[in-house]
């Protein structure tokens, strides 16, 4: 099998099983908690963590988790797909066909991700400005957390990053990348 | 001439001021260097738990060691509302306390549970001489979970847990009593060692001795329990108790009282088999040693028992295989107890010389001249001491505590009574050295140690959700009787669920409440004016509470736990309706009251009135 069609089944596998695990990782941490973070991750199945006592704390500024994500009941399908091109990509062949497949997949990508991206950052803006104003305390003003890295918010540091289905997510489209741009060896 | 004497008084001089400043410098820096030993960076922790008894206070501290910071107050004996302990009549710890002799008491000997001879960080039992009482302390949690009274006894002064696996707590009776029980009878009187179940709290049995029962210690394989004893002569007032030459170490050999008891050859009373010992030989054994002693300290290798002798300036060393005295080794004045480091040494306290003498066991016992090895001055008085690990198999050898009775001068004068002085002493070298003093509240006896390591990661700090628990959204509040009303409630930053609850005056009305938290330290207090309601509940804790609404009015409970930035809003509304008035009787949540309860001439139910 040709170098390329490994990266591309590598990049499907990686696709599929990122499509199942925490896409997005939070980890919030603050003086009155000195060896020990609050920690949230974003799967297919929602929000998850320390869910109560970050929503405990939440009241306080008037903020509060989406209650909708319907981008997390498209997202696995979604990828699932897009795993199933990258697969048929390192089937096809050298011709034309394969080439424009391969490189379908790898734009279908690269714009999923952009998509996420974008909706992930939307969402992380609604969160920090779309606040309850007859909350308690009066301090904190609007927020947008960062997608990667930290975010100050009142006595918290809130840390963004990518989780292991993130990470898998990067990883795969560095592949797919390396090898739609890879020549075809003959 | 003049240039010699010149040169001489020059040359004096010059000596004197070369030691004056090597002697200044070197207390400076050894005091430096003390400081550095005992200092704690904010942030980090101490190496050591120390638990010393309270005293009078009725109560256990718990200092960080090195440092001699104060870190908890165990309240045992008495209520202490900062805690939530015992504060209500119908606390059950409260009623514990009442039932078994009031509340108060005197503490004064920690002995923590021991697997395979040293300490597992299981539990902590305590005693009240003063009601006759022994208490234990959970240790996973830092509070008193039971106290009983002892019965058959009166003064509960030294205990030990028999090693080396906490088989029993042994109770001395220090006050003797008429010994068929009746006090009508003044003579003879007798005093008993009680042998408590670390798990049921039971007294098993009980062997009776005669004499003043005073500080107790186990051998390290548990064959025998030792109890110093004074006035053998049995007199009523001081001067009839030291007529004597010698008193007693006395040997309880504690499988000889077993088999004594499954014989059936012990007397009944109050529900405690009591062995005398004149009817069975080979339960208790008297050691002479001279008149009124103290303290008794097994070795840590099990080989001896030493008594100290308080009025005598020796301390005698007993060969625990034979049961006979191998030495009596002069110690100093007032020799009251003896500690131990990992180097076969021995640490006793001087009360009267206000020092602690370190000396070689082995070389006192071979008769070798030079036992002692170094004293160190103490400031003043001292009573127990005690090493780290000094009473386990396996001392730590590193730090020595001295506690002392009188202590003059040490603290800023507050009136009167002086602070009490502990005095940290490192004993890590071959000469003693002198690191810090603290004082705590009046006023400890004695102390443990216990390696932060041992004990750190069995501390419980959250609780888990159980089959008692009012779950968020459950709560309720549920008219039960006539005159009886149940609050389901839950608590959680910063509210009470339900805010606010109505009842009649004369009601009885049972608090059931869950603090629903789940991360740690975040514990709320619920107190209620005017009902002598305080309790704490830490955080997944559910608690129970009874209390009686005599008085119509509107009552504000509130957090008492600093919790939140809206720590001060957390609060709600107890309303005690008048019996005569426009009564209204609500139930939250509960939808309508349970079937056969409807009180005659009050509407029976209105709905949820908000969250």
């Amino acid at each position: 099998m040709a170098a390329k069609r490994r990266l591309f089944l590598a990049a499907s596998v990686l696709v599929a099983a990122a499509a199942w695990l925490p896409y997005w990782g939070f980890l919030m941490s603050a003086p009155q908690y000195p060896d020990e973070s609050l920690t949230l991750q974003v799967s297919h199945r929602g929000i998850e963590g320390d869910v109560q006592e970050v929503e405990t704390l939440q009241q306080y500024i008037g903020v509060k988790f989406p209650e909708q994500l319907p981008e997390l009941e498209w997202l696995p399908p979604a990828l699932m797909a897009l795993a199933a091109i990258l697969l048929l990509g390192s089937l096809a062949g050298a011709g034309l066909g394969g080439r424009l497949l391969r490189w379908t997949g790898v734009v279908l990508f690269v714009a999923l991700l952009a998509t996420s991206a974008a909706t992930v950052q939307r969402r992380l803006y609604d969160v920090g400005h779309d606040r309850d104003r007859s909350a308690p305390i009066t301090a904190v003003r609007d927020f947008t957390p960062r997608l990667f890295g930290p975010t100050k918010v009142g006595n918290f540091t809130v840390w963004s990053f990518p989780h292991v289905g993130g990470l898998a997510l990067v990883a795969a489209m560095t592949l797919a990348l390396a090898g739609a741009g890879r020549k075809v060896r003959t | 001439m003049t240039r010699i004497v010149t040169l001489i008084v020059l040359s004096i001089l010059a000596t004197a001021a070369l030691m004056q400043t090597m002697g200044c410098g070197e207390t400076g820096s050894a005091q430096a260097r003390a400081a550095q030993e005992v200092y704690v960076p904010p942030g980090e922790h101490d190496r050591y738990y120390a638990f010393l008894s309270g005293g009078q206070s009725g109560s256990v501290f718990v200092v960080g060691i090195p440092s001699g910071r104060l870190i908890r107050e165990i309240p045992v004996f008495e209520p202490r509302a900062a805690y939530g302990y015992a504060v209500h009549p119908n606390d059950p710890r409260r009623r514990e306390l009442e039932s078994t002799g009031g509340a108060w008491g005197d503490t004064h000997h920690p002995a923590p549970s021991e697997t395979n001879g040293v300490y597992d960080g299981r539990y902590l039992w305590i005693n009240d001489l003063a009601n006759g009482r022994l208490a234990r302390v959970r240790l996973d949690v830092f509070e008193t979970d039971r106290i009983v009274k002892i019965p058959n006894l009166q003064g509960a002064h030294g205990i030990a847990v028999v090693s080396p696996n906490t088989k029993y707590i042994g109770v001395n009776g220090e006050f003797e009593q008429p010994t068929d029980g009746l006090a009508t009878n003044p003579a003879p009187y007798t005093s008993v060692v009680a042998f408590v179940d670390p798990e049921s709290m039971q007294v098993k049995f009980e062997v009776r001795v005669n004499g003043n029962i005073d500080i107790a210690d186990s051998s390290k394989d548990g064959r025998y329990f030792f109890s110093t004893v004074y006035n053998l002569e049995q007199g009523k007032d001081m001067g009839g108790m030291i007529q004597f030459d010698r008193d007693a170490l006395a040997a309880i050999d504690i499988a000889a009282a077993e088999k004594a008891v499954a014989e059936g050859k012990a007397e009944v009373r109050n529900g405690v088999p009591i062995i005398d010992p004149a009817n069975v030989p080979g339960v208790l054994t008297l050691i002479p040693v001279p008149k009124n002693p103290h303290g008794v300290n097994v070795t840590p290798d099990g080989r001896y028992a030493i008594a100290s002798g308080k009025l005598s300036p020796t301390v005698t060393i007993v060969d625990i295989k034979t049961l006979k005295i191998v030495a009596e080794p002069e110690v100093g004045l007032g020799p009251l107890h003896t500690t131990f480091d990992d180097r076969g040494n021995a640490f006793t306290s001087l009360f009267l010389d206000s020092q602690v003498v370190k000396w070689n066991i082995d070389k006192a016992v071979e008769g070798a001249s030079d036992y002692i090895v170094d004293r160190i001055n103490v400031h003043y008085n001292i009573g127990h001491l005690q090493a780290a690990g000094g009473e386990t198999m396996k001392p730590h050898g590193d730090f020595l505590l001295a506690l002392n009775k009188l202590s003059k001068d040490q603290y800023l004068p507050v009136g009167p009574d002086m602070p009490e002085a502990q005095e940290l002493i490192d004993i890590s070298g071959e000469k003693m050295r002198m690191l810090a003093a603290f004082p705590t509240p009046p006023e400890p006896h004695d102390a443990v140690f216990m390696a932060a390591s041992v004990l750190k990661s069995k501390v419980k700090q959250v609780f888990d959700v159980g089959a008692d628990s009012i779950k968020e959204g459950a709560e309720s509040v549920v008219r039960t009787g006539p005159n009886a009303v149940t609050v389901n409630m839950t608590m959680i930053r910063s509210a009470y669920t339900p805010e606010t609850i109505e009842v009649r005056e004369g009601d009885r009305v049972t608090f059931r409440m869950t603090n629903v938290e789940t991360i740690r330290d975040m514990t709320h207090g619920f107190a209620l004016p005017d009902h002598g309601l305080n309790v704490s509940l830490p955080p997944g804790a559910t608690k129970e509470i009874t209390i009686d609404t005599p008085k119509p009015g509107v009552y504000w409970f509130y957090c008492t736990n600093f919790c939140s930035a809206l720590h001060l809003e957390m609060r709600g509304r107890l309303i005690v309706q008048p019996k005569d008035g426009p009564v209204k009787i609500t139930d939250w949540r509960a939808g309508q009251n349970v079937a056969g309860m409807q009180v005659p001439g009050v509407p029976s139910t209105e709905k949820p009135n908000g969250r």
